[in-house]
């Protein structure tokens, strides 16, 4: 499945996607960023609630195929300017980190 | 980080990356306030980066374009409603005087407050990755002090004993150890 595919069959909202055909191999949830930066995988949609510019950082590194941010957190635009430049896929959810989780097993 | 022992861990090897020939690590602690200082005599920083660093699109790691040791320790700070700064001097500008000094303040009773940690292996794992190098290391827990200064060891032990020698090790961890007992008694 795509970013995009992913994105339309969960409706989760579009913060950025500047790589929208990217596979999604699997799914990694957490918040600690020095953690998941050594445990998320590549391809992976990482579900998070941290919407820092360090987010950003870590999804570069651990080369994710999308951010999921949970429980709808505000996003500053700066942090979505930086995003799109550097390639990484965003999307937005009300639901629940669990939840979304969920959702995403269902569909992968 | 998990704990600050791995931020004081990362933030050192910078020092040792820029070619320091002291590290200082302090922790000042009072009932509400916990500060992390590290300061050394490396070569610095240039304006130019230092404007930048706590971006974590800047790095001076060749690897990667990414480096997270200094933004990560400003998240974890302002996390519990503290602060962060870092002030450098770099040795184009300030040859007799350059180095850089990072400087964290975290508020202890917040709820995001990232636990201390395990600071002793962070100074015995220091010294022992760099024994050329002197550290010197004070944790002042209201009013009371724990300290190791590399440079007073190597006055003991003469110039050629290193100290990543395991017997040194031991010793480093053992009274470091001792001095916690009683500074909580």
């Amino acid at each position: 499945m795509t970013v995009r595919e992913l994105q339309q069959s969960c409706g989760f909202e579009a913060v950025c996607l500047p790589d929208p055909d990217r596979e999604i191999s699997g799914c990694y949830c957490g918040d600690l960023l020095s953690w998941v930066m050594g445990r998320a995988k590549s391809d992976q949609a990482w579900i998070t609630i941290m919407t820092n510019i360090n987010t950003v950082a870590v999804a570069t590194l651990c080369d994710v195929s999308v951010v999921v941010l949970s429980e709808n957190v505000a996003f500053e635009d700066d942090v979505r300017n930086t995003a799109e430049a550097k390639g990484v896929n965003v999307l937005r959810t009300p639901l629940p980190t669990y939840e979304a989780a969920k959702k995403l097993s269902e569909l992968i | 980080m998990k704990e600050l022992s791995l931020n004081i861990l990362d933030i050192a090897k910078n020092s040792v990356k820029a070619g320091a020939k002291l590290c200082k690590i302090e922790i000042i602690e009072d009932e509400e306030t916990l500060t992390l200082r590290i300061s050394d005599d490396g070569c610095g920083m240039t304006e130019e980066f230092l404007k930048n660093v706590t971006d974590p699109f800047c790095t001076t790691r060749t690897t990667r374009a990414v480096g997270l040791g200094i933004p990560l320790l400003k998240l974890e700070a302002e996390q519990t409603g503290g602060s962060f700064k870092i002030e450098s001097r770099h040795e184009s500008k300030y040859p007799d005087s350059h180095g850089t000094v990072t400087q964290a303040t975290f508020y202890k009773n917040h709820i995001d407050m990232t636990p201390l940690g395990d600071v002793i292996s962070s100074v015995v794992t220091l010294i022992q990755g760099d024994p050329q190098m002197d550290f010197e290391f004070v944790h002042t827990l209201s009013g009371r002090e724990i300290r190791l200064d590399t440079r007073e060891l190597r006055e003991v032990l003469g110039d050629e004993v290193p100290l990543d020698l395991p017997d040194v090790l031991v010793w480093i961890r053992g009274n470091l150890e001792e001095q916690y007992r009683d500074a909580s008694l």
